[in-house]
């Protein structure tokens, strides 16, 4: 499933529209924007201060002091009143976020250079560095540091803002030294570092230029919540009387002042207070809203099941089929464009038979698997086509019907096991679980159940695998849990997406000739989806080739092997090196998978296909017959020469 | 026979491993004992599963790990512990995830220029020209190196690690599973561009895989490692049609086949851990062929027949004991 999404983060053209994603999620986060709109007039107003402050900000009056505000009666000369000296109290609030906004900013530049600086080094050299470094941090958390601060102020008799910088600024580097460390312990573990190491670059060297682009990120957004924070500290700090000494204006001295005065002008401390509120509260606003932002994780929504809105295909009936796909279309709609994985795939599925879906990433192998069981990742979507599974269209029923069949009639392994099963829970009980979940085994028979699945799918000692838990098995043996889980519930179809991908080759033979020979059994339909053409010819029964969402080639797994007829399968049988054909030079397909977003014109294979004819460009194939049961999307095997029409 | 490129000597790799609860760290003994040549111009295909150490031999043998002992000899001069800067000359790397294997953040010509500035390879004022060069050495347009990695598919992300690779002119590479991350048709572009380079370079590759049949298609000789030893080592065509060992025998019947012939030996349990392993044969448990005395004594890497190393006390038995896990008739299509 994550096949296809995989490539589509992973291709150029989503690369860059990714960046415009971000800039698109910035422009939709209404709160993000009010804190940048908050802290750009906050900011602006600091830094004109002199030129829109109508006073000077230590001017006294003392002929008018304690002058009410506009709205409380006051006059159009002091808009915001005056304190107990005359001072209007406008131009203070101005001055008041100059000084607190250049205190708090220029802490949390001390603060960060120096986490950033003992972050990088404890984390790239570790060792005795990062010990030393890392305790400190320790001590550092464990004070108080605002007691240390105020002991500081309060024994020096003259505080300048370089003081207040330093006090302040000091303490925070631990916050900024712990993540980038953090960042760093995992970055230079990459390959990419050692690829480094193996140039000969020394390590200041890999420091600098490999791992330091790849981490500095994290600092900024921490950062926009420190200056929040070293806000009100600075202003805690004033109002107790231990920031920049009078006359400078502080919010925290003018909110100390007004509290003095509070019965005469209740306005005196409830202005600056709303000033440092505003503040904080936008800084944060801006830091949350970008954090959420740049982090991809985050998925907004929930997931809904859309169903196609195209009227269902004709299928005709037909005793012997389990399960009938036509004309399946699936679609992502994602910021970049609406991507196509699937386009028009056809197929069918008798009881027992197993059907091979064989094609490379792109090719919608897996998108359809999900298609099927109505897994699709979202925002993914059947767009056109059905899925008619015994009588019902899955792509149309109603998600509590699709709920009943999931698990019970229509099941699915996945390429990782580990990440199907809870590591908190053994196996055992994660098996009876499921029994329980999926059959009538009643308490006392589960048990039973549950050890005969193990041992069905090749475990010799359930009760010592049943006591374990996911972690301590390997992945062939939490592979055959999941199988021994799945086909408790006696599903009719099962659907196995790269199955074996992860595992060992000998693993890989032990689990699938066992799964083959368990489904054959139990009269089960499997749907094994893989990019291994080998795989597909020794274990299905038929086959289906796949490229960029198109079927090329369909049938019966002997007559396909022994004759394929599309250019694709040709090339997939020849270009893959086989430890039983000792060939000199493999025939390599040059070129790589067309866009997924762009609608096409003719056959997807053509700009690849060393057989290309004039027509392959500008008509899609249609799938002409081959023989029994056996279709090429081809224009070679056309019954006459197509004639090319441009439309 | 020539002087080897590369030698290596009884090369171990240990790693201590903590666990909760344990005041004792266990031992991991990732690579034990290993020695083997690589001839100028040739590659050395190393095959096993997952976790039988072949990646960590590759790092170590290039010094990217400290080995806990032996040596490697690179052509006639020891490699000390603090002297690698023969090494980092003249052996390079292509690791197999092609999306963590190159800086994020650097530009194509940029991590293509830093192997150059860093070994001073060519005049600051000749840098453009030799990124160019060797972007159209590995089939790449000269423009890409306006791009950023995560700009590049897959295939073309191999490619510019390739060309890292070749920017320091190295007679060695080591490939660790260079091409198991690509799909199939871009696969047999890479296998074929490494193929060009070496005949054009006269490059020696020692290359790792999982994948047999690359490494088959790949490789002059084959060593196949399990456990974290090599069990049988020899050249590419007949270790594959007649292995001597019972290992080789399962590996090579496991893996899928278009042409359903030749015999089919199951390794029917799984790989144990490695502390499991007290002496004796590594293999023991899980061989079709074990004796008694497999459970006791270790059986060193010897010389069946010339050119074919096999660590089993069995060995000249295996081919008639086991029969052939591929069919031979499958001459080149």
């Amino acid at each position: 499933m994550s096949d296809a999404l995989g490539a589509v983060e992973l291709s150029a053209p989503s690369a860059r529209s990714a960046v415009g994603g971000a800039g698109r999620r910035i422009l939709r986060s209404p709160l993000l924007l009010i804190g940048a709109l908050g802290i750009t007039l906050i900011g602006t107003a600091a830094l004109f201060a002199p030129v829109i402050a109508p006073y000077d900000p230590s001017a006294q009056n003392l002929a008018n002091i304690l002058a009410p505000p506009i709205w409380a009666g006051g006059n159009t000369e002091h808009l915001l009143g005056t304190d107990v000296l005359g001072r209007d109290v406008a131009s203070r609030l101005l001055f008041g976020a100059r000084n607190s906004l250049f205190i708090a900013f220029s802490a949390m530049l001390l603060g960060s250079s120096l986490g950033l600086a003992t972050g990088l080094l404890a984390g790239f050299f570790g060792g005795k560095v990062d010990s030393v470094l890392m305790r400190l941090g320790d001590v550092q958390l464990a004070f108080p540091f605002i007691l240390l601060a105020i002991a500081i102020l309060g024994v020096v008799a003259n505080r300048g803002a370089l003081l207040l910088v330093v006090v302040l600024g000091i303490p925070g580097w631990i916050i900024y030294a712990r993540v980038v460390r953090s960042r760093v312990l995992a970055e230079k573990e990459k390959d990419y570092v050692a690829a480094a190491t193996a140039l000969g670059a020394g390590p200041w060297r890999r420091l600098f230029r490999y791992v330091f682009p790849s981490v500095w990120q994290v600092v900024p957004v921490i950062a926009l919540l420190d200056v929040g924070f070293l806000i009100i500290m600075e202003s805690t700090l004033s109002f107790l009387g231990l920031g920049l000494p009078p006359p400078a204006a502080t919010w925290g001295g003018i909110l100390a002042d007004g509290r003095r005065n509070m019965v005469v002008s209740a306005w005196l401390p409830i202005l600056p207070g709303l000033a440092i509120m505003i503040t904080v509260l936008s800084i944060n606003l801006l830091g949350d809203g970008l954090a959420s932002v740049f982090d991809t994780r985050h998925v907004r929504g929930g997931f809904r099941r859309l169903r196609p809105t195209t009227p269902a295909p004709a299928v005709d009936s037909d005793g012997e089929r389990l399960l009938a796909v036509r004309g399946l279309h699936v679609e992502f709609p994602l910021p970049g464009g609406t991507l196509k994985a699937v386009r028009g795939i056809d197929f069918d599925l008798a009881g027992g038979e197993t059907l091979g879906v064989v094609g490379e990433s792109g090719s919608g192998k897996s998108v359809t698997a999900a298609a099927v069981i109505q897994l699709l990742d979202p925002p993914g979507r059947v767009s056109a086509g059905s899925v008619v599974f015994d009588g019902d269209d899955l792509a149309r029923i109603g998600d509590r019907r699709m709920a009943a069949l999931r698990g019970r009639q229509v099941a699915m392994i996945f390429q990782n096991p580990a990440a199907s099963l809870n590591p908190v829970l053994t196996i055992g009980f994660q098996l009876r679980e499921a029994i329980r979940h999926v059959t009538d085994a009643d308490r006392g028979t589960v048990a039973d159940v549950a050890r005969r699945a193990l041992q069905m799918v090749g475990i010799a000692d359930p009760e010592r695998i049943s006591r374990q838990y996911p972690f301590q098995l390997s992945g062939g043996m939490n592979q055959r849990v999941m199988i021994a889980m799945t086909l408790a519930a006696r599903p009719r179809l099962l659907i196995a997406d790269e199955p074996t991908t992860a595992l060992d080759t000998t693993t890989q033979a032990q689990i699938l000739s066992r799964l083959v020979e368990l489904t054959e059994r139990d009269d089960i339909s499997l749907l094994l989806i893989t990019h291994d053409i080998a795989l597909v010819s020794e274990y299905a029964d038929t086959m289906l080739v796949l490229y960029a969402g198109e079927v090329c080639e369909y049938g019966p797994v002997r007559r396909v092997i022994a004759s394929p007829h599309h250019p694709y399968t040709r090339a997939l049988l020849q270009s893959v090196p086989r430890v039983e054909n000792a060939a000199e030079r493999l025939e390599a397909i040059p070129g790589e998978l067309p866009d997924p977003r762009q609608d096409r014109v003719g056959c997807p294979f053509a700009a690849r296909c060393p057989e290309v004819m004039d027509v392959c460009r500008d008509v899609v194939p249609p799938r002409f017959d081959i023989g029994p049961g056996h279709l090429a999307a081809c224009h070679l095997w056309a019954p006459q020469p197509v004639e090319a029409v441009t439309s | 026979m020539t002087t080897p490129l590369l030698e290596v000597r009884h090369l171990s790799k240990e790693f201590t491993v903590r666990s909760v609860g344990k005041k004792q760290g266990s031992t991991i003994r990732a690579v034990e004992d290993v020695s083997f040549d690589i001839a100028p111009g040739e590659t050395l295909g190393l095959v096993g599963e997952s976790g039988c150490g072949k990646s960590t031999l590759g790092r170590t043998v290039l010094r990217l790990l400290e080995p806990t002992s032996g040596e490697v000899v690179f052509d006639g001069a020891v490699v000390g512990a603090d002297d690698t800067s023969l090494l980092r000359r003249r052996a390079q790397i292509v690791f197999q995830d092609p999306y963590s294997s190159l800086p994020p953040r650097m530009r194509v010509g940029r991590i293509l220029a830093e192997p150059l500035l860093i070994h001073h390879v060519v005049p600051r004022s000749e840098i453009g020209e030799r990124v160019g060069s060797l972007l159209s050495a590995v089939g790449l347009s000269v423009d890409l190196a306006r791009s950023f990695p995560h700009q590049l598919s897959g295939g073309q992300r191999q490619r510019v690690s390739i060309a890292r690779a070749l920017a320091v002119e190295p007679s060695l590479i080591v490939a660790d599973e260079a091409v198991s991350a690509l799909d199939v048709s871009v696969q047999a572009q890479i296998l074929n561009l490494l193929k060009d380079l070496q005949a054009e370079r006269g490059l020696a590759y020692l290359f790792i895989s999982h994948d047999l049949g690359v490494v088959r298609y790949m490789s002059h000789r084959v060593a196949v490692m399990y456990l974290g030893r090599i069990v049988e080592m020899g050249a590419a065509p007949e270790l594959a049609i007649r292995p001597l060992h019972p290992y080789t025998v399962g590996l090579l019947s496991a893996v899928p086949k278009i042409s359903a012939e030749g015999v089919t030996v199951r390794i029917d349990i799984e790989s144990p851990n490695h502390s499991d392993i007290v002496g004796g044969c590594a293999f023991a448990p899980r061989c079709p062929m074990a004796q008694p005395v497999c459970a006791t004594d270790r059986p060193d890497l010897a010389e069946w027949e010339p050119g074919r190393w096999a660590a089993c006390h069995f060995a000249s038995q295996v081919p008639e004991r086991l029969g052939q896990p591929i069919a031979t008739s499958g001459g080149p299509r």
